[in-house]
């Protein structure tokens, strides 16, 4: 009983919490989801670019598009965030923390799309751009039409994994100060005090957003599933 | 310590790989240790047909594979000691706790898909030779599980080598952090050398991650 009196107190305070910092949070929440919604796009456009560029072997595209998913692959992105914002001011380019917050996710999120991509249009089989081509597409009519619809399907499970990372990347942010929700809600608890009411907050808006985006794909999984399985 | 480098490097580089990157791989240790101990324990008790140990064990993964790492480690590192003053702990053991949150709840979820993968004859037989249920998993089903968990688990090994950099928001001397302070002493003294340092670490990261990548691929291959 007595836990239980303890539970609803601290579901109060966390109530209250939300309701005394409501604009602030209100502003983090708006700047997490801005920063996310301009990286996925813009990974979407580096990914199935690049993606495109690894799988029909572009010259000189492809190697340096491969090198790109290495290196960023294979280093830290809080390193990268570092390189970005405290290191290039050092030659010259100072870059705000808005644009750092967008970029290296971008970034970062383009490098596992390119492979998402690859992976996706490579899948896509061969016998499907014979196709095109016999009914006198070029080649990139054929891509449009053909490679890009099924091949993006294919690698919609993986892409979206990475949207979900991209989110969650966006937290790395406060590093740099950018006032998102992790950077937003550090703050007021170390104004107020109030740890444990405000790690509950942020806990549950990410919680919530990635919640929402899994099973958002499960669905569009479903509605796009390609009619003959995985072709 | 390295022949051609300028006077100033060599006082960073010590720092930097005799504190950050001993600290980053006994982290990178432990937690590859940790998650792989409770991962594929729990990935194993999810098999088990028994609601609710499932409904919790499923609610562990999805929390901690949900959150951002930041926000686990801010957890444990700020939240925990305002509950309870026993759960205060120094940078680097908060630091892997959350890594062994984060990394336990994707073994879990891999160590579920390889258990179920081993054929159901492979229980039957076991279970017929008269093995209980922990030594049936013991000694049949996890040896078999296993090769289908190797190549996750180096996967994992790269993420939680660069995932370990997150620990520097809290200050654990790790090799961002100690990158970190070498940077900031430098600029004190009037020398910038951000790029260099930082690229430096870039390097070193790649340089263990890149064969791990190669060997996670190669393992996954062989296994189809």
């Amino acid at each position: 009983m007595s836990t239980l009196l303890l539970a609803s107190g601290f579901l109060d305070d966390v109530w209250s919490f939300v309701r005394d910092n409501a604009d602030e949070l209100a502003a983090g929440l708006r700047k997490t989801l801005q920063v996310s919604l301009i990286a996925i796009l813009g990974a979407s456009i580096v990914g199935i670019t690049l993606g495109a560029a690894r799988a029909y072997r572009l010259p000189v595209v492809s190697q340096i598009a491969a090198v790109y998913v290495e290196v960023i692959r294979n280093t830290p992105i809080l390193v990268q965030i570092f390189m970005l914002f405290f290191a290039l001011p050092q030659i010259g380019i100072r870059l705000d923390a808005f644009t750092v917050a967008w970029l290296a996710v971008t970034i970062w999120g383009g490098a596992f799309n390119t492979e998402n991509f690859r992976a996706g249009f490579e899948a896509v089989p061969e016998r499907y751009r014979e196709a095109g081509a016999a009914l006198g597409f070029t080649r990139l009519a054929t891509f449009v039409n053909i490679t890009l619809p099924i091949g993006g399907r294919i690698a919609l499970p993986s892409s979206i994994n990475t949207y979900i990372s991209i989110v969650k990347n966006t937290s790395l942010m406060y590093v740099i100060a950018y006032p998102e929700i992790t950077t937003v809600i550090f703050q007021i608890q170390a104004l107020t005090l109030q740890t444990a009411e405000a790690f509950t907050v942020l806990a549950l808006t990410y919680l919530i957003i990635v919640w929402s985006m899994s099973a958002g794909i499960r669905l569009l999984e479903a509605h796009l599933a390609l009619p003959e399985g995985r072709a | 310590m390295i022949a051609f480098a300028p006077d100033w490097a060599d006082p960073v580089a010590r720092y930097v790989i005799e504190t950050g990157l001993r600290n980053t791989l006994k982290l990178s240790a432990i937690a590859l240790v940790g998650s792989s101990v409770i991962g594929i324990t729990l990935g194993t008790l999810l098999t088990v047909h028994f609601l609710p140990t499932r409904a919790l064990i499923r609610l562990y993964i999805e929390i901690w594979r949900g959150l951002p790492i930041l926000v686990t480690i801010f957890i444990v590192y700020f939240a925990l000691p305002a509950v309870s003053p026993r759960l205060r702990f120094d940078a680097i053991t908060a630091g892997a706790i959350a890594l062994i949150l984060w990394g336990s709840a994707q073994v879990a979820e891999a160590t579920r898909g390889a258990v179920q993968s081993i054929p159901r004859e492979q229980h039957e037989a076991a279970s017929a030779l008269g093995f209980g249920w922990l030594g049936r998993h013991a000694f049949v089903i996890m040896p078999q599980a296993l090769r289908r968990l190797l190549p996750p688990l180096v996967g994992l090994l790269v993420n939680i080598i660069q995932n370990t950099t997150i620990v520097q928001v809290i200050g654990a001397p790790e090799i961002l952090e100690t990158a970190e302070r070498q940077v900031e002493r430098l600029t004190f003294e009037g020398q910038e050398h951000a790029i260099e340092i930082y690229g430096a670490i870039m390097v070193v990261f790649f340089v263990i991650s890149f064969p791990l990548t190669r060997l996670a691929a190669y393992l996954e291959r062989r296994l189809t």
